[in-house]
């Protein structure tokens, strides 16, 4: 049997009103997300962790199973509300080792190519 | 080629609102797009065209769409358009407009954005859009609805259409149709959205935001091309000597 391999997304997010964002928040929105898209049984098997946020510059890293990535894109593409103010997740890229996502983050800061 | 975003309603006198929002979609990684006014104009202004063309580095294209009630209302519209040199698109519930659309080379595409629509598509008009190259859209904003049973309903509408469509072989392409800016969503979202939501295979559904769409731009500069006589076939001058 084989271990479970892992996979890192590096995500941007655009909120419309200044809300007090914390890294709970928005740990919960996607996994509303997810039980509203995929239900408990595929939910169990993504292994959802929340690695870095960054609420100044909007962007976070989440971990998850790597069978599990066409459900995280969904589900964070399919998040529109937080409260009662709009809220955009966009998928940047994936990768397999949390070193390569933060190299990909520094090189896109320094181009400053985060969506906004 | 790149990803197409087909459908995206514009109001044409705010042209800095049309300039940010093609800016935002180049940042999400669309190469193409449709531009749409919502202000019920029969065509659209060349000088626009032009300003908006210049102003930004995507390819550009246009579209108008129609939406008549029945076949009386179309045949006196679609007369408007004998020489028209953008999409045109017509939007109806009506099965007998359905079919006169599939069948006219003057109309390009048949829209089932909306799930009331596209509850109405028959596997006769899919044949007569493949028989005829004209393409069928849907949309990705009734999937966006936050009233989860809506969602659910419209989910299921799109899938069945999208089943029918792929079954039939007939040439089809997916759109945003958001009118709200933050709710468009880069291409590759919008696939895992495909393959996830409406079960679609990774394959078809780049055939529905890539290839589909870039097809009926090539369509479309046939019908501009007076050399062109129909799909295959083009005029050759001879070389001067």
């Amino acid at each position: 049997m084989k271990f479970e391999k892992q996979r890192y997304i590096l995500f941007y997010y655009i909120i419309k009103k200044d809300l007090d964002i914390n890294e709970h928040s928005i740990t919960n929105l996607i996994w509303k997300s997810l039980f509203r898209y995929f239900g408990v049984k595929e939910t169990s098997k993504i292994g959802l962790w929340l690695v870095d946020l960054d609420v100044e510059q909007q962007w976070g890293i989440l971990r998850f199973a790597h069978t599990s990535k066409e459900m995280i894109i969904t589900s964070l593409g399919m998040i529109r509300y937080l409260g009662d103010s709009q809220i955009s997740i966009y998928p940047i890229k994936t990768s397999g080792t949390i070193k390569k996502i933060k190299k990909i983050l520094s090189s896109l800061q320094m181009k400053k190519n985060l969506i906004a | 080629m790149g990803f197409f975003e087909s459908r995206v309603p514009i109001d044409i006198e705010r042209y800095d609102d049309i300039i940010n929002r093609l800016r935002f979609l180049q940042k999400l990684g669309f190469n193409n797009i449709i531009l749409e006014p919502v202000n019920n104009i029969e065509k659209f202004p060349k000088n626009l065209k032009k300003k908006i063309r210049e102003s930004i580095e995507l390819n550009i294209y246009f579209r108008i769409n129609i939406k008549p009630k029945n076949i009386v209302e179309l045949k006196q519209t679609i007369k408007k358009y004998d020489n028209f040199s953008d999409i045109l698109s017509v939007e109806s519930g009506n099965k007998e407009v359905q079919i006169f659309c599939a069948r006219d080379t003057r109309v390009d595409v048949i829209s089932f954005s909306y799930p009331h629509i596209a509850k109405t598509l028959t596997p006769g008009v899919l044949s007569l859009s493949k028989q005829y190259n004209s393409f069928i859209e849907f949309s990705f904003s009734p999937i966006f609805n936050e009233n989860k049973y809506i969602q659910s309903k419209n989910i299921r509408v799109i899938y069945t259409s999208l089943r029918m469509t792929l079954a039939m072989n007939a040439y089809y392409f997916i759109s945003g149709n958001f009118s709200n800016l933050l709710d468009y969503r880069s291409p590759r979202v919008l696939i895992s959205i495909c393959q996830t939501l409406i079960d679609m295979s990774s394959s078809n559904a780049k055939l529905a935001l890539r290839e589909n769409p870039s097809k009926l731009i090539d369509k479309l500069n046939t019908k501009v091309n007076p050399n062109i006589i129909e799909e295959g076939v083009r005029i050759i001058e001879p070389k001067k000597r």
